[in-house]
């Protein structure tokens, strides 16, 4: 019994970034339904119009990526990445010049 | 994919928001959102904690296990959906037309593994555990000579130094009755998500009891719980109190690996591989349970 098949390298995370229109009402209302469809779907705020979502596997990222592409607006640019827990980890945080701690690992048992 | 168990042991107010399960502090601090896809288990265990009717429907509807506890802070009871499915009437009658033969070969062969798990436990501490094979190999069909009762006098006499299992007794029966409550309810679980009624056993028939079946199958899966205990006690001597940490290595028994049908998965998969093996065993498409080993 071990507990190392929920690893670094099989947890992947989704990041979608994107640039959306906001000129007129009707492209107002797409971009924050598009923002509201990613909340819905588990995704957190990491920066302004960057969204992340934590999944345990491979197949799992790939239905969120789905969901994604099928919630796309008419117009703007999205970009959609998905890295393993480990690349994730490796990214470096500043606040100012000061560094900062990387948004908290999720875990399989949560404790609150 | 392994799902996320989330237990909840402070005061808060549970509530939907964007879909997702909002964990709030009674003053308004918001501590965390989980989403409800996610998620297998939720575990209530403080009496200040409100939760909306909007997160357990969402909940069940995502066939999420919720598990309330007492004031001893044990799981009292579980919560399932009717709709675990979507073939649920169709193979509840399949489950209601089971022979007498049948249910007695089934509860035969959860017996032996039963007991071969609980030899297996016993070889790796290096206790006595020859006169488990004599049990395990004389068992009968629906088990009339009991062997399960004698193999496991002999289990606990030997697994433990100067222990009597109690459901109320002396340490570390606290921390087994924790993690078979824990176990129970995920296999539960994993009968609702097979279409199965928990309530019709193949071997328990107690009328007060609501979960025959769930602790029909979750007997070879005892041993595993077992182990994470002995492990417990070798490091940290024996002890009684269910403190947090306790809880929380006793709730990683989810995704503890186990071996089942050759190949290696977490434990809360393993469950849902045996409970789809014992549906095929009532329409007649399989012969043999699978059950994980103890390796």
């Amino acid at each position: 019994m071990s507990q190392d098949r929920f690893n670094a390298y099989r947890i992947m995370w989704v990041l979608v970034f994107f640039d959306l229109p906001t000129e007129t009402k009707v492209e107002r209302k797409a971009a924050s339904l598009f923002r509201k469809n990613l909340l819905k779907d588990g995704f957190d705020m990491f920066q302004f119009s960057i969204y992340l979502r934590n999944c345990p596997s491979r197949e799992n990222a790939n239905v969120h990526i789905k969901r994604v592409k099928k919630a796309l607006p008419k117009h703007g640019k999205i970009g959609v990445l998905c890295i393993t827990d480990k690349q994730f980890g490796n990214m470096e945080l500043f606040h100012g010049k000061k560094p900062t701690d990387l948004p908290g690992v999720t875990q399989q048992l949560e404790l609150f | 994919m392994i799902k996320r168990t989330v237990y909840i042991g402070n005061p808060a107010h549970l509530k939907l928001k964007n879909q997702q399960l909002l964990v709030q502090e009674p003053l308004g601090d918001v501590k965390g959102s989980v989403p409800i896809e996610d998620m297998a288990l939720l575990v209530l265990d403080h009496y200040q904690i409100t939760i909306s009717t909007q997160v357990i429907n969402s909940l069940q509807g995502n066939g999420v296990c919720i598990v309330t506890c007492d004031a001893h802070h044990l799981p009292f009871g579980i919560t399932l959906p009717l709709y675990g499915h979507t073939e649920h009437s169709e193979r509840v009658k399949y489950q209601l037309e089971v022979s007498d033969p049948l249910k007695k070969q089934l509860w035969k062969q959860t017996v032996i593994q039963k007991i071969k798990n609980q030899e297996a436990l016993l070889k790796l501490n290096n206790r006595v555990h020859e006169p488990m094979e004599m049990y395990r190999t004389t068992t009968k069909s629906g088990d009339t000579t009991n062997t399960e009762g004698k193999a496991a006098q002999h289990y606990w006499k030997h697994l433990f130094p100067d222990f009597q299992r109690n459901r109320f007794g002396d340490a570390p029966n606290a921390l087994l009755n924790f993690g078979y409550a824990i176990l129970r309810s995920i296999v539960a679980r994993a009968l609702v998500s097979s279409g199965l009624l928990p309530v019709l056993g193949l071997f328990h028939k107690n009328k007060y009891n609501p979960y025959c079946l769930a602790d029909d199958i979750m007997e070879p899966y005892r041993p595993f719980v077992d182990k994470m205990v002995v492990n417990y006690v070798n490091n940290n001597g024996e002890t009684d109190a269910l403190t947090k940490e306790v809880k929380a290595y006793l709730l990683g028994i989810a995704t503890q690996d186990v071996w089942i049908d050759g190949q290696q998965r977490p434990l809360m998969i393993a469950v849902t591989t045996t409970t789809a093996s014992l549906y095929k065993c009532y329409t007649g498409e399989l012969r043999q349970i699978k059950y994980p080993e103890l390796d």
